[in-house]
């Protein structure tokens, strides 16, 4: 459904599944790592770039989450609880960014801009994307990815983002009229 | 819980791909009604190529990794030892201050006998600090050197 670059398996999906009946846990050693991590970076840096507006914001908090992931001893059951632990990790991490640098929000805003005219001068239609994606709240663009490009349930984004999951059906459907608004207001509603 | 049909509209609408049956339910249902309002935008936001950005080297990430995981391991094993020299310098505190207070009278005198008049009054026969004030002393100096060695040690 999505795109090449977007291909990672959705991120709760079972594919490749390691779930082991008995015996203590594989401990993650630097090979099994670094394939993990090719598999998921990718998916994982473009959620945080597009909740961040800010490339090297992105990159902090991806190693961030690494590094907590690494701490917290990941040998877990599957891969499907390593890419769920990754994501909610990662936006709690991004949500944190987000209140630490709470007063420095004009900061942010020229962050996203200078990712927008970096995208500008890519592409129009892309600059046009990030503006708008920019104008959402943290977490409804945490919301938004999650449940469309991840295809996460909302149990799993409600785990992610600390919340209920019928708190989720609520806040996504906020975050879906908010961006249908914005699309409206540009003339790109569907 | 979510709609069930929730994630094949949210397909259906990302690959304009419907069926009669989901048109219906869209018509019918609001929550699939914004979802599929938003799907086809986010799909096409979601295919913005990002293959520009070089991502941090995994065997870069995974050496950091070992290195904070080595000073967090150091931080959390040294934290009991960290909380028993608390305790200690509490301790030894406290008793210097019990001691000096306790005494503060016959250590004042003692100190007087140092001086001419002091040591003329003690050779008539003054009432002195007892043997085991000192030993307190030394036992409470020595606690104090072992600390600030341990300190120190520890330190290093």
């Amino acid at each position: 459904m999505f795109a090449a670059d977007m291909s990672l398996p959705a991120l709760f999906a079972t594919s490749e599944p390691q779930t082991r009946t008995g015996g203590s846990p594989r401990p993650m050693d630097e090979a099994r790592f670094e394939a993990f991590y090719r598999r998921t970076a990718g998916g994982l840096w473009s959620y945080l770039f597009r909740l961040t507006g800010n490339e090297t914001a992105a990159d902090d908090l991806l190693q961030k989450t690494f590094f907590r992931f690494l701490r917290a001893n990941p040998a877990l059951a599957s891969e499907e609880h390593m890419r769920r632990w990754i994501f909610r990790t990662a936006t709690n991490l991004a949500l944190d960014y987000f209140r630490e640098t709470k007063r420095e929000r004009a900061k942010i805003a020229e962050a996203i801009s200078d990712a927008v005219s970096l995208f500008e001068t890519r592409d129009t239609l892309r600059h046009d994307m990030m503006k708008i994606f920019g104008e959402l709240k943290p977490r409804e663009r945490a919301l938004l990815w999650l449940a469309h490009v991840e295809e996460a349930d909302h149990e799993d984004i409600g785990e992610a983002l600390g919340v209920k999951a019928k708190s989720v059906k609520v806040l996504l459907f906020r975050a879906r009229k908010r961006l249908g608004e914005l699309l409206t207001k540009k003339g790109l509603a569907p | 819980m979510n709609c069930a049909h929730e994630p094949n509209v949210v397909h259906a609408a990302a690959e304009d791909r419907w069926t009669e049956s989901l048109r219906a339910h869209v018509a019918d249902c609001a929550d699939c009604a914004a979802a599929a309002a938003a799907a086809p935008w986010m799909s096409r936001f979601a295919r913005i190529s990002d293959r520009e950005h070089i991502l941090p080297d995994p065997s870069i990430v995974w050496l950091k990794a070992q290195l904070l995981k080595g000073s967090f391991d150091v931080a959390r094993v040294s934290r009991p030892i960290t909380i028993a020299q608390l305790i200690a310098y509490s301790i030894v505190a406290g008793g210097w201050a019990a001691i000096l207070m306790w005494k503060w009278k016959a250590i004042q005198a003692w100190i007087g006998n140092f001086s001419p008049s002091g040591i003329v009054h003690n050779a008539a026969g003054a009432q002195t600090l007892s043997l085991s004030f000192f030993g307190i002393v030394f036992v409470l100096a020595s606690m104090t050197v072992m600390l600030a060695l341990h300190t120190i040690l520890a330190e290093d």
